[in-house]
């Protein structure tokens, strides 16, 4: 029997009744007593910006341009059991399979990680589990500093415009705000140089969504420092210089969107920043927005490229769609306001799959990008060669650094590696149950909140228990 | 159905982060408040046919994020434009501060002509006012700006503020000082003006293009 977690929730009254008390002192907007059968939730009216809206979607968002029409096509459930299965296997020996099998490992991520298991995946694919690991308790230690006044300002003031339409950061002052202000906060201590940049905002806010603050925390590190250096960075020469890479890259993969673009003289930095910065997670439906981020995880900023590309293609390369756009404005207009329901997952992932636009591609153009920018408006601050594309690009530089730094040990900088990770046994409700309340921000029916709290391995014990 | 309109005006929202730059715009275009909005990330778009002394205008506005570090990619929106609203929060003395870094991109980057309202926004919250309108009154008229304090929140004075502005660039083309057909004045005429001003001269593709609206 496939117990959801809902369902297993929902049988344990002490369970949930303290759950409602904790979302209660959460401020959450919804009663927590009705569970309904696809994992979403029937709360009391919240009302947001004028609308009533009674249930969240599978994803937690009760409203907005982002939320799921529950008509959407649902996996077989012995099809995601089996993905699931593939997937545990992978964790028991995570480090074999990226040096041995790292292909089948993208091919999976193509396909979508099962969504009780994304958030560990993302942390391995990351190598942000392993970051957290040798660095135990420099999360706390971080979040114990006072910080600068000058972050802290500007990062409150962002608390409540990331996703408001999702469950988890509508409340002020809700857990999902105090959470962002946590990891935020830590990343301007973490990184003085760097402060904080708006745009790292939502790509936190995505990640709270799946993990605890402080996985989340390492998660974000890993993608400010190894996926996209240089992004968040004061004079955002990083994504300017991947606006050029773009825009040359299109003229290769739909001349006709370029041509049009060139034509109005629309650089791509007004169209790509929020797409690039945020990783599309405010651009694309939710669905997508996940899929695309299993394969970024996996494969990089390649991805990124990729989607942008597809996006362009999709609304710019026919004569029959440049003719509802004639013109900067109504072009603008429409990049920049993609509607939602125009966007069909399937059909997204399969081109961002099949487009022929390779690491070394977008390297090669980079190059060319660089000295450019060196003609025209001189040294780069920004180092592009630290961009490492992906799972398997992470996993040999930090063989490299390991054997650098201990003579060919396998460690990473000197700490001690965990065992890859075989299943811990742990009581997992007994876990659940005795959490500080403050600790329980949401209601768990999507796998995904339930590890807002729990370790991917509770979560697995709870789901497969009856197996 | 197509709006003609007599004149294209390109306006830019400017300010520091989370002075209700966006909430402005919403509440022009939209007539309410923005209550659960993302901040900008790059620039934002709208667009609203007004009417101004007869003439139709539609105005052409690009919201622009308000971080510090967003400038140096925001600096290359500014380009051509013909107005500007330059927002400060009357509760926070800070973004009051930073006044002259944005006045200063505005006039060197889009025009040294570019007509601007300062606009001290969250009128409503006046019991936690840091800048009071004496103090920016007085600035606006040293750097001959013109000033309204607003609220996006109840409304009040927002649609003055660009009403306000759109009025100034048209009395200034109707006076002569400012000329639609330079470069870069941020200025287009619509098919309306075209068929009256430009249809002997003006090319046919030129007239079908801009009236598109």
């Amino acid at each position: 029997v496939n117990l959801r977690p809902g369902e297993l929730l929902a049988h344990d009254s002490s369970v949930l009744g303290y759950l409602e008390s904790a979302s209660l002192m959460s401020g959450t907007l919804e009663s927590l007593s009705g569970l309904g059968e696809d994992g979403s939730s029937v709360g009391s009216d919240s009302e947001i910006n004028g609308l009533v809206i009674r249930r969240t979607d599978k994803y937690g968002f009760l409203g907005g341009t982002q939320y799921s029409e529950a008509s959407e096509k649902e996996i077989r459930v012995d099809v995601a059991r089996q993905r699931e299965m593939k997937w545990l296997d992978m964790f028991s020996s995570w480090d074999k399979w990226i040096l041995r099998r790292f292909q089948k490992v993208k091919l999976r991520c193509r396909k979508g990680i099962p969504s009780s298991l994304r958030a560990k995946a993302w942390q391995l694919l990351s190598n942000s589990s392993e970051l957290l690991e040798s660095n135990q308790g420099k999360f706390e230690e971080l979040e114990r500093e006072q910080g600068d006044p000058k972050w802290l300002d500007i990062i409150e003031k962002d608390l409540h415009r990331q996703f408001p339409f999702h469950e988890m950061f509508a409340a002020r002052g809700g857990h999902g705000q105090q959470d962002l202000y946590r990891i935020l906060k830590a990343y301007t201590i973490y990184r003085p140089d760097e402060g904080y940049c708006q745009a790292q905002a939502p790509v936190a806010a995505v990640l709270l969504m799946h993990m605890p603050a402080e996985q989340a925390f390492w998660c974000l590190v890993q993608i400010c420092e190894k996926y996209l250096p240089g992004y968040y960075s004061a004079g955002l020469e990083a994504i300017q210089l991947d606006g050029e890479i773009f825009f040359s890259l299109l003229r290769r993969v739909c001349p006709m969107a370029y041509r049009h673009l060139k034509k109005f003289k629309i650089d791509p930095i007004l169209y790509m920043t929020e797409w690039f910065m945020c990783i599309f997670s405010r651009t694309l439906p939710w669905s997508c927005v996940l899929r695309v981020w299993d394969m970024f995880f996996c494969e990089g900023v390649k991805v990124v490229f990729r989607v942008g590309l597809v996006l362009l293609k999709q609304m710019l390369g026919s004569v029959d769609k440049l003719r509802e756009v004639q013109g900067m404005y109504e072009t603008m207009e429409r990049l920049r306001n993609i509607p939602t329901d125009t966007v069909k997952e399937d059909l997204l992932i399969q081109e961002v799959i099949s487009l022929p636009v390779t690491e070394s591609l977008i390297e090669r153009e980079c190059n060319i990008q660089v000295r450019k920018w060196r003609e025209s408006r001189g040294e780069l601050t920004h180092q592009p060669s630290r961009r490492l594309h992906g799972t398997r690009a992470i996993f040999e530089y930090k063989r490299r650094a390991a054997s650098i730094s201990s003579g060919g040990s396998f460690s990473f900088l000197g700490a001690p590696v965990p065992p890859p990770g075989p299943l811990r046994a742990s009581s997992n409700l007994i876990h659940f149950t005795t959490a500080n309340k403050q600790d329980i921000p949401l209601l768990g029916r999507h796998a995904g909140f339930i590890y807002c709290r729990l370790s991917f391995i509770d979560v697995c014990l709870c789901v497969y228990v009856p197996l | 159905p197509k709006i003609t309109y007599n004149f294209l005006f390109k306006f830019l929202v400017i300010g520091s982060a989370g002075t209700g730059k966006s909430c402005l715009l919403h509440q022009f275009i939209e007539n309410k408040f923005k209550q659960d909005s993302n901040h900008t990330i790059g620039v934002e778009f709208g667009s609203r046919v007004v009417n101004v002394g007869g003439k139709t205008v539609k105005l052409q506005i690009w919201d622009t994020a308000g971080q510090e570090r967003f400038r140096s990619v925001t600096r290359s929106y500014y380009r051509g434009a013909a107005g500007a609203l330059l927002v400060y929060d009357i509760t926070s003395r800070e973004t009051y501060n930073a006044l002259t870094n944005w006045l200063t991109d505005a006039r060197t980057l889009a025009s040294p002509n570019i007509v601007i309202i300062l606009c001290g926004n969250k009128k409503d919250l006046d019991a936690d006012r840091e800048v009071t309108f004496l103090e920016a009154s007085r600035f606006a008229q040293e750097n001959e700006l013109m000033f309204l304090e607003t609220s996006a929140l109840t409304g009040e004075n927002v649609e003055e503020a660009f009403l306000k502005c759109a009025r100034t660039i048209l009395n200034k083309i109707e006076s002569g000082e400012l000329d639609p057909e330079r470069m870069g004045s941020g200025i287009q005429y619509g098919d309306a003006s075209l068929r009256q001003l430009r249809q002997p001269r003006g090319s046919a593709a030129q007239t079908k293009q801009q009236c598109n609206c």
